[in-house]
């Protein structure tokens, strides 16, 4: 029995399927629309200030860097509960691994080390996460919660030890894209001589009346936070693509995707599911390593106050993978949806639209109960939070 | 006999023979996460800098034996955790007394002369231990029902707001003695009021929506955190002062301090509350026909349905409870600790699971368990003022207790190997974590996946 035809069918569309969610979105984008409209029509009231923050190069940017930490962790959540093991720590993880990239950071002052290091502060806490729930068979919700106790105690714990406060130095930032493009030596050059030449067709068009307002809300400005993101953003958009074309294209991305759904299949196939979960496990380290790192490097400092500077957005990238149907892609937009409204709120703050600031942070938090209550059940892996126990044992 | 008596009589048998393992797990995991603490604390003292080393590692040199090795530590990981458990009491101990003293000539007694009971450090272990018992039934009752309530510290601060606002409104009627009477039951219910409504929010959300209340509590939370906020600063703000507070209540509103010194925030007639809650809450869940429906609800949700209970009244009915226990958590902290309601409470909803799952979520293990972390909270100032390893120790402490409490088969499989000559039982009684069962200890032989007991995991109720 090939693990493929033992998969339920539906699987195999699953990578496109968005379904209810499809739906939802469609109505999101319409309302979106619909305040556009109302923006534009009455340029001084709510919906016009809402507008203008929505369509600011700065909103769309900070949306953007703040979803990439979410959707790496979300990345990684799902290669964990695709192969059966809820990885509801990913809290922990980025939490560990956003102080490991400060810390390397401010040891070696070299990005890469700092990178890697994050990644592999991360791999170890989700190792010692595997053996837990694999080896020991504990519940994999209290072990991921305990994976969350130990990194939200531990990462304050050693900032306090070597910075002597919850909050450690600040570092150096990673630098935007234009600067990476510009310190190439062939390249920098012709990007900086197209750069110019597209700048003047760009302002050209921009000065177009009605085209020019509509062409400088899109193009010009998501080109802009684009041009102008971190390199953290663009790991963000190459991970997508690859845990997709890992999870749907390959032949390890069925065994994840068996191992969830119909471990026995799988191994009747002769695919040892313990290895499968042990992977899929560590990849959720990889990924949230990632997503940690991208986090604190991009502010250049780790905030140990509190909830940290992590503070919730491990749980949000599940919520995340959840809405977006344990598709990377689909995690993406869900995310970006999020991060939108929470880099929204924070704009929000600055503008007076009289709401007090505490309530329109709470939003984007009020948002996902919505989203969960709408979409409601999601078809989880059906033997996710199982152990399973091999026969041959 | 029918099914639903030969179910009760199978699950208390259950209970009874787990309850010893329970216990020694949850010791286990105890020694196991101070042992690994010990570990943090010396790595953290290498890692950090200071003048004299508090701590040498090095070994016996008898007859002039060469020194080969040693290694001085900042951190003194014997004096951290003397603190933080003997300190949390009030040092009762006498200096250098041990557990050996009395078979090395030592003294017999090991009190020292002049300790008070009564101390405030005591008193400050009690308060916590108050608090924590609230939280921890809140958590340990929706467990029981299968349901993972993450929200307790939204459900807490709600309640305790509510009952800040209200009491406050009720002074102005009544006052003195028959005011305490009065103000103080009526702060609770209205705790218990508010706190419950906030629970049975996401206990509805998950029985009629699907939602998963792990999710639904923790944004939950934040919610509560931002719009709690939110009254406190712009709507019930005391005019008087610049910290975001409500008015201060009168005296009499709030639990009387009897027998501990006045000054310590901690009044017995709350731990007597907070205890009889503890006896309530057991007869509740053994001895009545609701409490019988959470258990099953929680063990077998559909065996429970087909016995005749309703899942969905069962679910928003214990979520309820458990957010009316956190919501009197809240309450006992406003009209015990603070005096009105102050933004910044601290993480006891988050204690609270804890506390529910080192006791195995049962009622009478929620007080031990309470004490416990009672004694660390508190010991997490002694250890604050008297060395420099910074608190936040005990939050590590914490997770590592949690994991250990979370892998009984961990332990399991080391007393195997520790006593090999006892026999594995068959069919035995493991315990799960969440104070559920395993229904065969054994797996099944066909290879297939172990059935998992506990829907408090809520895996297939997303």
């Amino acid at each position: 029995m090939s693990v493929r035809s033992a998969l339920p069918s539906a699987l195999d569309v699953d990578a496109f399927d968005i379904g209810r969610r499809g739906f939802l979105a469609v109505v999101t984008v319409g309302t979106l629309l619909g305040l556009g409209a109302l923006g534009v029509a009455f340029p001084g009231s709510i919906f016009g200030t809402l507008l203008e923050v929505i369509f600011a190069k700065g909103t769309i940017g900070s949306a953007l860097r703040r979803s990439t930490p979410i959707v790496l962790a979300a990345i990684g959540g799902i290669f964990a509960e695709k192969s059966g093991v809820i990885n509801i720590g990913l809290e922990g993880l980025l939490i560990i691994s956003a102080f490991t990239a400060i810390y390397a950071m401010d040891l070696s002052n070299n990005l890469w080390i700092a990178f890697f290091a994050a990644v592999l502060a991360s791999t170890l806490l989700a190792a010692l996460f595997a053996v837990v729930c694999i080896e020991f068979r504990a519940d994999q919700i209290i072990a991921g919660l305990a994976v969350w106790l130990i990194a939200l105690g531990l990462a304050p714990f050693a900032s306090q030890v070597v910075y002597g406060a919850p909050n450690t130095d600040s570092v150096r930032t990673p630098p935007g894209m234009n600067e990476v493009l510009e310190g190439l030596p062939v390249v920098g050059g012709t990007v900086s001589s197209v750069g110019g030449l597209v700048g003047d067709g760009l302002t050209f068009v921009a000065d177009l009346p009605v085209i020019g307002g509509l062409f400088h809300a899109s193009v010009v400005v998501v080109v802009g936070a684009l041009v102008e993101a971190d390199v953290g953003v663009y790991l963000m958009f190459l991970m997508v693509a690859i845990s997709w074309y890992l999870l749907y294209r390959t032949r390890f991305g069925r065994w994840v995707r068996a191992s969830g759904e119909n471990p026995k299949a799988l191994d009747t196939a002769g695919v040892s599911v313990t290895r499968v979960r042990y992977t899929a496990v560590l990849l959720s380290g990889v990924f949230s390593g990632m997503g940690g790192a991208a986090l604190s490097l991009s502010l250049g400092q780790f905030t140990g106050n509190g909830q940290t500077m992590v503070n919730g957005k491990g749980f949000i990238a599940i919520v995340a993978y959840l809405f977006g149907n344990y598709n990377p892609v689909g995690a993406f937009f869900s995310t970006l949806l999020f991060g939108g409204l929470d880099a929204i709120q924070t704009s929000l703050q600055n503008v007076d639209i009289g709401v007090p600031s505490p309530l329109v942070r709470v939003i984007p938090f009020v948002m996902v109960i919505v989203v969960l209550a709408l979409v409601g059940r999601t078809r989880i892996p059906s033997a996710a939070g199982e152990h399973y126990e091999s026969g041959e044992e | 006999m029918s099914v639903r008596d030969r179910a009760r009589s199978a699950l208390e048998r259950l209970v009874a023979a787990s309850a010893a393992e329970r216990a020694l797990i949850s010791l286990a995991s105890l020694v196991l996460a101070v042992a690994i603490g010990t570990i943090i604390i010396l790595v953290g003292g290498r890692m950090t800098t200071c003048g004299e080393a508090a701590f040498v590692l090095t070994h016996p040199r008898p007859f002039g034996f060469p020194q080969l090795f040693r290694m001085g530590f900042c951190y003194d990981p014997v004096l951290v955790f003397d603190r933080l458990f003997i300190g949390a009491l009030g040092d009762p101990l006498k200096r250098g007394w041990g557990p050996l003293s009395p078979f090395t000539g030592g003294a017999i007694n090991p009190f020292r002369a002049g300790y008070d009971p009564l101390n405030a450090q005591m008193a400050n272990t009690l308060k916590e231990t108050t608090i924590l018992v609230f939280t921890g039934l809140s958590v340990a009752l929706a467990f029981r029902a299968g349901i993972f309530n993450i929200g307790s510290q939204g459900q807490m601060i709600v309640g305790g707001l509510a009952t800040a606002v209200s009491v406050l409104w009720a002074s102005s009627l009544v006052s003195g003695l028959a005011g305490t009477l009065v103000l103080v039951p009526f702060g609770l219910l209205v705790g218990a009021l508010f706190g419950g409504l906030y629970g049975a929010v996401p206990g509805a959300l998950k029985a009629y929506a699907d939602a998963n209340e792990v999710i639904t509590t923790i944004m939950l939370n934040f919610v509560a955190t931002g719009v709690v906020l939110y009254l406190v600063r712009d709507v019930f703000k005391d005019p008087d002062s610049f910290a975001n507070q409500t008015v201060p209540l009168p005296e009499y509103a709030l639990f009387p301090a009897l027998v501990f010194p006045d000054p310590s925030g901690f009044s017995i007639v709350a731990l007597a509350f907070a205890a009889g809650c503890i006896l309530a809450l057991y007869y509740l869940l053994t001895r009545t026909a609701f409490g019988y429906d959470i258990r099953t609800s929680g063990i077998q949700p559909e065996a429970a349905e087909f016995g005749g209970v309703d899942a969905k009244r069962t679910i928003v009915a214990s979520m309820s409870l458990s957010g009316a226990l956190a919501g009197i958590g809240g309450a006992v902290y406003v009209l015990m600790v603070l005096g009105n309601y102050q933004t910044g409470v601290p993480a006891y909803g988050f204690d609270g699971i804890t506390v529910a799952i080192l006791a195995g979520n049962n009622p009478l293990g929620v007080g031990f368990a309470a004490f416990l972390f009672g004694v660390l909270k508190s010991g997490t100032i002694v250890v604050q003022f008297s060395t420099d390893v910074p608190p936040q120790l005990v939050g590590v402490l914490r997770g590592l207790i949690i994991l250990f409490v979370a892998m009984p088969e961990f332990f399991r499989l080391i007393g195997r190997r520790v006593l090999p000559a006892e026999p594995d039982r068959p069919g035995g009684t493991a315990v799960a974590t969440d104070g559920g069962h395993d229904r065969d200890g054994p797996p099944p032989g066909d290879g297939t996946t172990t059935p998992r007991d506990s829907a408090a995991a809520g895996g297939e109720h997303r």
